[in-house]
């Protein structure tokens, strides 16, 4: 890992606790987690003061949803750096969010070299 | 209610039980009940809405929730270990629901899934739908997991 990914930074939008945990446990080597989110609303601004390099994004939260804060996102910033973490892998669901402008789509449950790889991969 | 409608839940329990804890789940039994109401004493109800609606309530011990945190985050669990239970328990039936909408689903339609409400308590009231229910239960070296499935077309 080079140290320039060192200095990249991250945000985790997740409504599960244990979730956040899980990719903070499997980036926080690489990147420097400065923020997590617990939906959609949170994510916009915390995205707004931080901005960070990339960002994980579920899908299936409450009130804004990750579709929703996708394409907010990607307004407020086009060139933003956005993975889909999420469940709900359906052909459509995850077409609409490539489609929108998220950069990978992966589908929980995961491995974590998977995680590490598609985040690596956004800077090579 | 559909009898198909189980295959994908069983399907999915199986997998991400495994990936997840590597814990193996093997089918107990199957009933049909007239709603969803869960028979264990922590419960997860999820939502489904488009083509096939209805909810999902999963059902477990607390035994079994216990180690299912434990085994997904096993550095993490003494923090708070109420809080990342319920967020595991929540978590992986986000996951089963998650993986069973996509056969359901299929190739063109859309299904959406509302976020994991967890229920903990034997005597707790709550409304669920009148919607014949498959019930599905797995035995593991956890402990039991129930599935109810009220969905329909």
């Amino acid at each position: 890992m080079s140290k320039m990914n060192m200095q990249r930074t991250g945000l985790i939008i997740d409504d599960a606790t244990i979730m956040r945990l899980r990719l903070r446990d499997i980036l926080e080597p690489y990147y420097k987690i400065v923020a997590e989110a617990e939906n959609g609303d949170q994510a916009l601004s915390l995205f707004k003061e931080n901005k960070p390099d990339f960002l994980t994004l579920d899908i299936t939260m409450p009130g804004v949803d990750g579709l929703e804060a996708l394409q907010n996102i990607l307004a407020a910033d086009p060139h933003a750096k956005v993975v889909i973490v999420s469940a709900v892998g359906q052909k459509q669901i995850v077409f609409q969010a490539l489609s929108k402008g998220a950069k990978d789509f992966i589908v929980k449950p995961f491995e974590s070299e998977r995680v590490r790889k598609s985040i690596d991969r956004l800077f090579d | 209610m559909k009898a198909e409608f189980a295959n994908p839940f069983i399907t999915a329990a199986v997998d991400v039980l495994e990936k997840e804890t590597g814990v193996k789940l093997s089918r107990k039994d199957l009933k049909l009940k007239s709603a969803p109401i869960p028979t264990l004493p922590i419960s997860v109800i999820i939502g489904v809405t488009g083509p096939v609606r209805g909810q999902v309530v999963y059902s477990m011990d607390e035994d079994f929730a216990f180690a299912i945190a434990k085994a997904m985050l096993p550095s993490k669990l003494p923090v708070d270990q109420h809080r990342l239970t319920y967020s595991a328990v929540s978590e992986i039936s986000n996951m089963i629901t998650g993986q069973a909408s996509i056969a359901l689903a299929g190739e063109n339609q859309t299904i959406a899934i509302t976020p994991p409400a967890v229920f903990v308590g034997n005597n707790m009231q709550v409304d669920f739908l009148n919607v014949p229910t498959i019930a599905l239960s797995f035995i593991s070296e956890l402990g039991v997991l129930e599935i109810n499935i009220a969905l329909s077309e």
